[in-house]
């Protein structure tokens, strides 16, 4: 196991130093702050500034500047230091037009004030949502289709990297020294490892960008309740999805010795990934539709439907359960027939190896 | 003691090693001899259990050799390989730990060997940097990192300049006297005959010779006496059984009397010089493999 670890070691050093890693990181945890920030900018104010002449009214949504006399706040409107100046009972002055929504704000003001001096006490409404909570649907449906592109890069990215270095060792024949000195199943499984902690840290940089800003915003009231379980889930879908693809992923790159070789053979495992890709995006637009509910529990979809699924509705807890005990098994299945082809390709240097001459009989 | 015995290994219906056998004891230095496509490299390949045997066994003082026997070893592949982009330093100590070492033993052992090796100013280096003679020393200092227990080196001499070819021969002579078994591939038989105890001359993946170099030699039943006269007319030794090359200097084969070929050399002119000589190496590889 401790070299198992030296290998993983070896591979994180070697990556995290690169300037590519680096820049990856960085653009990802930009891109996704700048995502969470994005509803900040098309929602309006929070708070509008009025002026008032008299008694203030009470309400969250204003911040009340005092002006002794109508003229004075007339001309604290037309100077915009104000957005709207209450000067009388039912008077208002505005800039032009009065902003839509400020002029609901104080025009419900207005009315109960009314209602209150005729005696009327007012019950507020009732609401009692039936079937899926629909408060955060849309910011379900956000964080669903930022989690699909996250997933989708951060496994190919990762996969990929495995490939080539798969390709790197047996083209250069190094493959031939490190075996004399660790299992074929220390060396891939410390490069899976580390190239996967590498992903995790990547993940972890994404999400904690992507809630940071969103907390730093004070947008974090938008946010559906139970992200700390989306966020928890999101990295152990990652990381199922991971093994599975990498396995994949070493099992075809042992085949060749040659970079250039590498994306024909990587097909399968490729458009594997590309389908996940596409069914999680349409379970992203359509997270409660038969498709999506029964993508969400096949392997290896279920890798990044189900994350996207749980992100954009409420899934009952056996789903997910039942989706990761498939997956889980999916995974080592994957695990132990690529590490097997591995095994048996990687010293088999020159030409491509053929699936059929490594996989089966031993 | 590192003894194979009869291995087989056949590709398709080419066969690469039909029956090799032999043995290298503590100490001694192996030199492995033969021409491309012999079978040094695929018999080498199956010592360090990187590619199998059809049949045949290789065992380590009297046990079938396995995976934590050989992870004692250092091993120098045919087809060199390094990581590229590591550093020259980081990339031993690496190897080093890999192979068992702490990392504060790998650390030192790899500062021997690139202060020995003539590295230090590229061992911060990346691989890819260095000229092909000092990525051949690295590959040679990640075979030697962990202080292993036999040495399998797969033309370790090829590519590198005389100094290099010096420092290497010193390396290995003092693994060997410090009775570590070394095999190494040559085509520079000069080199092996000088460096070498013993000697395997393998052809078309069968061993046509191994054994002490001296017990070769004496195996070898033509034996060669050079006479060099100065001032001799050329044909001074017609009526003598021996076959004159050159203007002066006489090869004769052992039936001659060396008495009456000196009396007549004597005669004919100034003797510079009169001996039997030791058939070289070369000659022996010829006779050997024709």
């Amino acid at each position: 196991m401790s070299d198992l670890w030296l290998v993983a070691q070896r591979e994180i050093n070697v990556r995290i130093r690169t300037r590519g890693f680096l820049i990856s990181l960085a653009v990802s945890a930009v891109l996704v702050a700048g995502l969470a920030f994005l509803p900040k900018l098309f929602s309006g104010p929070d708070t509008y500034s009025v002026g008032v002449v008299g008694t203030a009214p009470q309400s969250a949504e204003l911040e009340v500047t005092p002006y002794p006399d109508e003229a004075a706040a007339r001309q604290a409107v037309l100077d915009e230091k104000v957005d709207a100046a209450l000067v009388g009972p039912g008077k208002v002055i505005a800039n032009g037009e009065l902003n839509q929504k400020l002029g609901l704000v104080l025009d419900n003001l207005h009315r109960s004030e009314q209602l209150k001096a005729a005696g009327v006490t007012l019950q507020p409404l009732q609401v009692e949502s039936v079937g899926a909570d629909a408060r955060y649907q849309g910011v379900r449906a956000g964080i669903a289709s930022l989690l699909v592109m996250t997933l989708f890069f951060l496994l190919i990215y990762s996969t990929m990297y495995v490939a080539m270095g798969v390709v790197e060792e047996k083209g250069s024949r190094i493959v031939e020294l490190l075996l004399t000195s660790v299992r074929p199943w220390q060396l891939l499984g410390g490069k899976i490892v580390g190239l996967g902690l590498l992903g995790l840290i990547n993940l972890v940089v994404v999400i904690v960008a992507g809630l940071g800003t969103s907390y730093a915003a004070g947008l974090a009231g938008d946010l559906p309740p139970g992200m700390a379980g989306i966020a928890v889930g999101t990295v152990v879908w990652f990381l199922l999805g991971y093994a599975f693809f990498a396995a994949m992923a070493a099992a075809f790159g042992s085949l060749v010795s040659r970079q250039e070789e590498l994306n024909s053979v990587l097909t399968p495992m490729t458009m594997t990934l590309m389908v996940t890709y596409l069914v999680a995006f349409l379970a992203a637009a359509q997270p409660t539709g038969v498709p999506a509910r029964i993508l969400s529990l096949v392997p290896p979809f279920s890798s990044m439907v189900m994350p996207v699924r749980s992100a954009a509705t409420e899934v009952p807890l056996w789903e997910i359960g039942l989706a990761g005990v498939l997956m889980v098994a999916a995974a080592a299945g994957v695990l132990v027939v690529g590490a097997r082809i591995y095994e048996r390709a990687v010293l088999r240097t020159g030409a491509r190896v053929k699936l059929g001459e490594v996989v089966g009989r031993p | 003691m590192l003894e194979i015995h009869d291995l087989r290994k056949t590709y398709g219906d080419k066969t690469a090693l039909d029956g090799v056998s032999f043995a290298v004891r503590p100490g001694e230095m192996f030199g492995f001899v033969g021409a491309n496509g012999a079978g040094k490299t695929t018999t080498m390949r199956i010592v360090m259990g990187v590619l199998q045997a059809d049949s045949g066994s290789v065992t380590w003082d009297g046990t079938p050799l396995g995976f934590p026997e050989r992870r004692t070893f250092g091993y120098m592949p045919e087809e060199r390989g390094l990581y590229q982009k590591m550093k020259v330093q980081e990339q031993i100590v690496y190897f080093g730990r890999l192979h068992g070492l702490s990392a504060t033993a790998a650390a030192r052992a790899a500062g021997d060997l690139v202060e020995r090796l003539g590295l230090t100013e590229r061992a911060g280096d990346a691989v890819e940097a260095l000229s092909l003679g000092n990525q051949q020393r690295v590959q040679l200092a990640v075979a030697l990192v962990h202080a292993p227990t036999a040495l399998v080196l797969d033309e370790p001499f090829s590519g590198l300049d005389p100094l290099a070819v010096d420092a290497l021969a010193e390396v290995l002579e003092e693994r060997s006297n410090a009775g570590v078994p070394v095999i190494f591939s040559s085509h520079q038989l000069e080199l092996v005959e000088r460096m070498c105890d013993s000697v395997g001359i393998i052809s078309a993946g069968r061993m046509v010779a191994s054994g002490p170099v001296d017990e070769l030699r004496s195996r070898e039943g033509r034996r060669t006496l050079r006479v060099v006269v100065r001032g001799a007319v050329s044909d001074w030794a017609a009526g003598l059984p021996v076959t004159v090359e050159g203007d002066r200097q006489v090869l004769i084969t052992s039936e001659g009397d060396e008495q009456a070929i000196l009396r007549a050399a004597v005669q004919a002119g100034q003797v510079e010089h009169f001996g039997w000589e030791q058939p070289t190496l070369t000659e022996i590889f010829r006779e050997a493999v024709a």
